[in-house]
């Protein structure tokens, strides 16, 4: 008797032990949340009204007759009146403020505070992305007890645990009335565990109901009773409990919940939102509100009726607000970016242990721009549908990739690893490593440019190649049409991916130097130094591929593409930045001399297709990429905000049957013209001189003078031979000068 | 009061040349802002009217950038900090300008300088030579870049290339 009095004692003990261990453990361990790049708003910033509203409904700000609750917006003609809700950055923690945003249809025209003071600029709070959470998949967003709004402890009270006050834990006269109502109702009205228990099993993820199970609940949530206040066990409830499922991932916590819900902050939810979740918490999956909406809002219905029941609300109240839809956001916040996401953890997990991301309560601020995102996931989307629609007799749909950055910064701004954009799986865009093709001409060409014996406007012979490899082998390439274009100049062999042409001069300035210029701009691995490499036998990843063409993109200097920005402690602290960094990897001039001509690419050459979805005016420069057999449909190309490189194939090396330019030249067409990007304007540097040649044969003319005439930009101490009687008089025979001048004004007056 | 006058002319100038880009015709790349030295710039063709637009600066004609109100306030919150001894905050202030306005070669000093006080020579340097492929046909913002070259060259000991770079900048923007 004694030993058994002991033993149950000790047994006692031990769950008390075991359970405020957990209680208190428990406080500490948070996923990281990642944040995307928070919206800059300053006058001159091209945001039509309608994006600007769209951004604040991204945000879901909602708009209100008076602004005055952080989170509402008022529109009153081109005015937004916007009551901000605090945000932290990673730089600075602001406090809600209202700004009035004036918005003309050609941006924001102004931005003023409260007192009517210019704003000369102001972000809007970041978008929470994700989480990176544990392989048992808990995510949670841990809320104070300030950030709860108070209807909601009411109404779990009165919904779950009238007696939540007033018992010890337990209370065994609830337990069985409720035994009785399901017997009466046949079906779960109430349930019986008090707070405290269902608390207790959710810590110890048992919700299989034995009678022993349901002992040692009993006598844990009488231990937790005894040891902590009724408001830290509510806290702890609100912040526990289980209130949904995304893939393998735990939705936990209201604050999440929230979020995950309705898209906004817990203190913003108004009586019918709190009322759905207070009614998701007795079963996640069965009153899910997006898979079963008229059983949640039944459920919902019946909590307001609760609440009123119990004086919470007057019936009034419940009455509007039962009236009210579900609300719920037809996107989960976070169906996340898995692909970006995946990209931050790589590169975190360099610095950090799992652990630290996953328990921590880290803040990750990122690069990730949501707009861009969405309208890369949109634009492949749309354009692998259509193609394969085209390939009727294909086993399975295409795949593709996409990796969008601000060039200057070398911020990586958009993501897509695949077609499922929701499914955490294999992400192409950092793990498919394919076949460059014509993607490695530009750096072929820019090692020419670099040698000094090239331009421009220098004539190449695109004529056949045999080279002799080990043991009598031979490689014979052919250009893609199996034509040969004999004497052409650069700017026309680049832009046309002349395959014969590129190689002579690949081979002219040595694979070595060719396989150097790669690895300048980022190629991880030197590449195996055969000639085939020459035309793109060179293995890169999506996201490899926009390193090597940042560089072009940022007029010869090289940044590491970045997805994170920084991560801050859970209190605050800078723990890591990672800061914008530039390393000079090829000379201005050079590359900008090749800009030049990856511009005619897109206007005369195999980017030309893009032109039909590009805004008119856009300047934009590009290469497209086909590896052999057309296994791999590349292109790569930037304008002056914007650098997108675009990968489509099968994910089991099977021929598409599409070159760059047919494959994934529209989907980047699409993707540029989403994003509202600059043209490209790099300025002319100060050794660069623009002249104009004929496009088949090289010769300078004056403009005008020749049919065929292309803008390309050579050193200014490059010698050009002119076209006879169409030329730069650079010779000073004052007669034929004269007769050309005449002759070009007669020209003019045709015009 | 000439100078005054003269100096507010120039300003003026500068601020509409740098303010406003021409809309390019379909497909054109942009054109060229200045050919300078020994370059022989294409003659005009005669009785054939180039349609050159009003803003777009005369060939040759120098320019001075000059920073938008965003970026100015968001330089002015930099230079506090850094003043403070907070350099990682004015770079991170300073890159939020960057964001902004990614062409301005002043954004590219002053987060230079940020760095060559965090002892980031080499950072210095890159971002000094990043700021002068930017700030072509601005003999002022060359002149600030090739000082920034300088100062992060003389900061690592090499002496002779900072003298070098320091020449530079005076033959553009005497002292």
């Amino acid at each position: 008797m004694g030993l058994a009095a002991l033993g149950g004692t000790l047994y006692v003990l031990y769950l008390d032990r075991l359970v405020t261990r957990q209680f208190e453990g428990r406080r500490w361990t948070l996923p990281a949340q990642v944040f995307a790049a928070p919206l800059e708003l300053y006058t001159g910033l091209a945001l039509s009204p309608a994006q600007l509203e769209e951004e604040l409904q991204r945000l879901h700000y909602r708009r209100a007759e008076r602004p005055e609750r952080p989170g509402t917006y008022r529109v009153a003609g081109a005015r937004f009146d916007v009551a901000l809700r605090p945000a932290r950055f990673a730089d600075e923690t602001r406090n809600a403020q209202l700004l009035s945003i004036g918005a003309g249809s050609q941006g924001l025209e102004s931005l003023r505070d409260s007192a009517g003071r210019d704003v000369p600029v102001l972000r809007l709070e970041p978008l929470l992305i994700g989480s990176i959470f544990p392989i048992h998949g808990e995510d949670r967003i841990v809320v104070t007890p300030q950030e709860v709004p108070t209807l909601l402890p009411a109404a779990l009270k009165a919904v779950e645990d009238r007696k939540f006050d007033s018992h010890h834990g337990v209370d065994p006269i609830a337990m069985l009335r409720a035994l009785w109502v399901d017997v009466r109702a046949r079906q779960i009205e109430q349930g019986g565990s008090t707070l405290t228990q269902q608390l207790v099993r959710s810590y110890f993820l048992s919700s299989r109901q034995t009678l022993s199970r349901k002992v040692r609940e009993a006598i844990m949530a009488m231990a937790l009773d005894a040891h902590f206040t009724k408001a830290d066990l509510m806290n702890a409830y609100i912040n526990e409990i289980f209130l949904g499922q995304d893939g393998d991932r735990a939705i936990h916590g209201f604050g999440l919940a929230s979020q995950f819900y309705f898209g906004k902050p817990l203190a913003e939810l108004d009586l019918s939102e709190v009322a759905l979740l207070v009614a998701v918490v007795r079963g996640p999956s069965y009153y899910d509100p997006r898979r079963h909406p008229e059983r949640a809002r039944a459920r919902r219905d019946l909590v307001l009726k609760i609440m009123a029941d119990q004086g919470i609300v007057t019936a009034r109240e419940a009455s509007a607000a039962a009236h009210q839809a579900l609300g719920v956001s037809s996107r989960p916040a976070g169906a996340y970016y898995p692909a970006y996401l995946d990209f931050v953890r790589r590169t975190l997990r360099r610095d950090y242990h799992d652990q630290d991301l996953t328990e921590a309560g880290l803040r990750i601020y990122t690069s990730l721009e949501p707009r861009a995102q969405e309208q890369a996931e949109q634009a492949l989307e749309h354009e692998l549908t259509r193609l394969d629609r085209q390939r009727k007799h294909a086993q399975e749909p295409l795949e593709g990739a996409i990796v969008v950055t601000s060039p200057q910064s070398g911020d990586v701004i958009a993501i897509v690893g695949g077609r499922n954009v929701g499914y955490d799986g294999f992400d192409r865009a950092l793990d498919a490593h394919r076949s460059m093709g014509s993607l490695v001409k530009p750096f072929i060409y820019l090692t020419a440019l670099e040698s000094g014996h090239y331009n421009a406007a220098t004539v190449v012979q695109d004529a056949p190649i045999d080279v002799a490899l080990a043991k009598d082998k031979h490689w014979r390439p052919e250009n893609f049409t199996h034509q040969t274009y004999g004497p052409v100049p650069v700017v026309r062999a680049l832009a046309e991916s002349l395959n014969l042409a590129t190689v002579g001069v690949g081979l002219d300035v040595g694979l070595p130097k060719v396989g150097e210029m790669l690895q300048r701009f980022g190629l991880p691995q030197p590449p195996a130094q055969v000639p085939a490499m020459l035309l793109g036998a060179v293995e890169v990843t999506p996201l490899e591929a926009a390193q090597l063409f940042n560089g072009l993109a940022n007029g010869g200097f090289r940044n590491p593409l970045r997805a994170v920005r920084a991560v801050i402690s859970s209190d605050g602290k800078p723990l890591k930045a990672f800061p914008l960094e530039v390393t000079p990897v090829a000379s201005p001039d050079v590359v900008y001399q090749l800009d030049r001509m990856l511009v005619q690419v897109m206007e005369r050459g195999t980017g030309r297709p893009a032109r039909a979805l590009l805004p008119a005016n856009l300047v934009v420069a590009g290469k497209s990429g086909t590896s052999s057999e057309f296994r791999d449909s590349w292109f790569a190309g930037f304008s002056g905000s914007h650098l997108a490189v675009v990968w489509v194939g099968y994910d089991d090396d099977e021929p598409t049957g599409f070159t760059g330019s047919a494959g994934a030249l529209p989907v980047w067409a699409r993707v540029m013209a989403g994003l509202g990007t600059d043209s490209w304007d790099a300025s002319m540097p100060d050794n660069v001189v623009e002249v104009h040649i004929e496009y088949p044969t090289g010769l300078r003319v004056v403009p005008g003078c020749a049919e065929d005439i292309v803008a390309i930009a050579v050193p200014t101490d490059a010698a050009l031979p002119s076209k006879p009687g169409c030329g730069f008089p650079d010779s000073a025979n004052p007669l034929t000068t004269i007769l050309d001048r005449a002759q070009r004004w007669l020209r003019g007056l045709g015009h | 009061m000439h100078t005054r006058l003269l100096t507010l002319i120039l300003i003026a100038a500068g601020l509409s040349a740098c303010a406003t880009r021409a809309a390019l015709p379909p497909g054109a790349p942009p054109s060229a802002e200045s050919p300078t030295g020994t370059a022989q710039p294409e003659p005009p063709i005669p009785g054939q009217a180039v349609p050159a637009p009003p803003e777009q600066p005369a060939p040759g004609a120098p320019r001075q950038f000059h920073l938008g109100p965003a970026a100015s306030a968001l330089v002015t919150q930099a230079r506090t900090q850094a003043g403070g001894g907070e350099y990682g905050q004015a770079a991170a202030t300073l890159e939020r300008a960057l964001r902004i306005e990614p062409g301005n070669p002043l954004l590219w000093i002053e987060l230079g300088r940020v760095r060559l006080s965090e002892n980031n020579a080499a950072q210095a340097e890159a971002m000094g030579r990043k700021a002068l492929a930017l700030a072509t046909a601005d003999a002022g913002a060359q002149a600030a870049a090739w000082h920034l070259i300088a100062d992060s060259l003389h900061s690592r000991g090499r002496d002779p290339e900072a003298a070098e770079a320091e020449g530079r900048a005076g033959a553009l923007a005497p002292r």
